[in-house]
């Protein structure tokens, strides 16, 4: 598929930097089929995709490919809010609907629970959602407040920046930091040295949206570093093998940030395949592509690996929820390639 | 509420939590109402996940406050749940309803359930009558089920209109309907009919409909659902015969009775008692 600027341009993601040129496509046609042997039986965790945007196609293919858990972030939707209720709702998904749809898919579903940094510039707004927000950072399965940080580095989104840091604080819970795309450098910067003029030990914090000119800094200084691998606009996976290969696999994880752009939520697996065929150790791959992440946001206590590391299957569920009656509870596959639907 | 179900409920929770399990939850039962709906939130961050299971006089001495109601089979934080809403301070109508009412709008899909299994011990039952006919609109599994099986607030409250169509949901879904509480007294023959309109749909399409639900139309048979009975005893499937049978014991109507006699065994069978609803549960 042919991709120029301006198809982008009409679907940015919320992290897409609109000033950077479009280089060559990072992803390779690489089939399901050419790469699934080489990722048999590796179990993954995507500790930041956005679920709502995404279709129920996505999740089978996630699922088939071996994603057993995943991290949906609260961000802004593209259509900015215009009232609280829609922060409400939106935040209720999260915990709500979505958890339960990707349930169906035999997929463990958690969310952070934040202000994002554009809408932190709606100061009205932002200070009715900072009251309700309490609300929802201790609800089950709520494993980190995010995705917060800067945007376009304004006074608002450090005040709300500020704010939300001091949540996390109170609640024990880690912080997910967005990183912005304009000057990428500084921001990431920025961002660190409040959260640590905050008090907050860098190890219950995760810096997303890393890229090689980042990295370093990031984990000199203590804290997570998350890559985002999206195609054309952000980190390619080629790109990630070379920086797990110079800097190993400690505080590295990877996550696909797909959302309603042009993304793909099998980044995970895709770039486990690719690492596999570069050499990178079956450990190394399992650090960064799922332990990492566990271990971070597994701090939240709100982990349970035992909910989903031998496949979240519907059995389990049932106990869950202390009921046996349940039937009809997850999604059957239909066959995808038949012309005859049933 | 009565202090008696408060006081059941604890003694359950007593017997399932440890010495801080405990003190926690009197220490928020005791707080402001802030507090304490804050606690019936946070309450997977301070109890186990564990599975409640009772004995039969605890199933009998709680049945016996309410009948239909029960807590066999919930978690820990589920009952939890509960037993912090027994003790929210009622005497407000106004404040009550309102605290009530955040938290259903603030819910993920745990609290919901515990929210909609509560609904036969929360004060002003009536209040809650749009909240549980939403329930049974959920596209969310646990949530309808934690309104339509095992929960007495429906057949206690729910219009005739909103009945069958919790108990046609359940079916559509493929649950089992004889987990539904008051499923007997609340059959009705409009219930009857449309469930012959939803069979007739589903052998269209080449599917079935579980032998079971026949339950819900024996009382009503006349002349316009005596097809459908010949089309369960023509069935290949036994438990379909078996539910005609079945059906046709419990009609009155002389075509019915008369259709059941031409099966030799399976009158047999169903008037000695051998063979039952029950044999059809699942």
């Amino acid at each position: 598929m042919c991709l120029n600027n301006n198809d982008i341009a009409t679907n940015p993601s919320h992290f897409e930097d609109s000033e950077e040129t479009v280089a060559a496509p990072a992803h390779r046609d690489i089939a399901w089929n050419d790469y699934k042997d080489l990722i048999k039986g590796m179990r993954f965790f995507d500790p930041h995709i956005h679920m709502v945007s995404r279709t129920t196609d996505d999740y089978q293919a996630m699922h088939q490919a071996g994603i057993v858990a995943l991290i949906e972030p609260s961000f802004w939707v593209g259509q900015p809010r215009t009232g609280l209720s829609s922060f409400k709702d939106y935040y209720s998904s999260l915990v709500g609907w979505e958890r339960f749809r990707s349930s169906q898919f035999g997929i463990k579903h958690y969310c952070t629970m934040g202000l994002n940094s554009r809408e932190a510039n709606n100061e009205a707004l932002a200070e009715q959602v900072m009251e309700i927000l309490p609300l929802y950072i201790y609800k089950e399965g709520v494993v980190g407040v995010g995705e917060i940080g800067f945007d376009d580095q304004t006074p608002a989104e450090e005040k709300y920046y500020r704010l939300q840091l001091e949540l996390a604080k109170s609640a024990k819970l880690p912080v997910q930091i967005h990183t912005p795309h304009r000057d990428k450098k500084k921001g990431t910067e920025r961002s660190m040295a409040i959260a640590l003029e905050h008090g907050i030990d860098p190890s219950w914090v995760i810096v997303d949206h890393n890229n090689e000119e980042t990295v370093k800094s990031v984990l000199d200084k203590g804290f997570w570093a998350a890559f985002t691998i999206y195609p054309f606009t952000k980190m390619g996976n080629e790109r990630m093998v070379k920086v797990v290969e110079q800097y190993g696999p400690e505080r590295i994880m990877v996550n696909s940030a797909a959302d309603w752009g042009i993304s793909d939520p099998l980044a995970i697996p895709k770039t486990a395949a690719l690492m596999k065929m570069r050499g990178i150790s079956d450990e190394t791959i399992r650090m960064v592509t799922y332990q990492n992440a566990i271990d971070a946001f597994g701090k939240s206590g709100q982990i349970d690996v035992s909910d989903f590391e031998s496949g979240y299957a519907i059995d389990h569920t049932e106990k869950f929820h202390g009921n046996s009656i349940l039937r009809g509870g997850q999604q059957p596959s239909p066959a995808k390639d038949s012309l005859v639907i049933q | 509420m009565p202090d008696i179900i408060k006081q059941k409920l604890w003694e359950i929770l007593d017997l399932n939590t440890s010495g801080p399990e405990a003190d926690w939850l009197q220490s928020r039962a005791a707080a402001s109402p802030m507090d304490l709906m804050t606690a019936f939130v946070a309450a997977p961050r301070f109890l186990s996940k564990k599975i409640i299971a009772l004995d039969k006089d605890q199933k009998w001495a709680l049945n016996a406050e309410i009948s239909g109601f029960s807590v066999d089979g919930w978690s820990l934080v589920r009952l939890a749940r509960v037993w912090f809403l027994t003790n929210l301070d009622a005497s407000d109508k106004e404040e009550y309803v309102k605290n009530i009412e955040t938290l259903f709008d603030t819910a993920e899909m745990n609290e919901l359930v515990a929210l909609y299994a509560a609904l036969p011990v929360l004060s002003y039952p009536d209040q809650w009558l749009f909240r549980a006919t939403d329930a049974v609109r959920s596209n969310m599994g646990f949530v309808f089920d934690a309104i339509a099986l095992h929960n007495p607030y429906p057949a206690k409250h729910f219009s005739e209109l909103a009945w069958n169509q919790l108990v046609l949901k359940t079916i559509f879904n493929d649950k089992p309907i004889h987990f539904i509480e008051g499923l007997e007294i609340r059959a009705n023959e409009k219930l009857a009919f449309t469930l012959s309109d939803f069979a007739h749909e589903r052998w269209a399409a080449g599917r079935s409909v579980p032998a079971q639900v026949w339950r819900l139309a024996g009382k009503f048979f006349n002349q316009t659902l005596m097809p459908d009975i010949q089309h369960l005893f023509d069935s290949e499937k036994d438990e379909d015969k078996k539910a005609a049978a079945l059906a046709c014991n419990d009609s009155s109507f002389p075509a019915a009775q008369y259709l059941l006699a031409k099966y030799t065994d399976l009158e047999k069978a169903v008037k000695s008692g051998a063979l039952t609803w029950a044999d059809l549960e699942h």
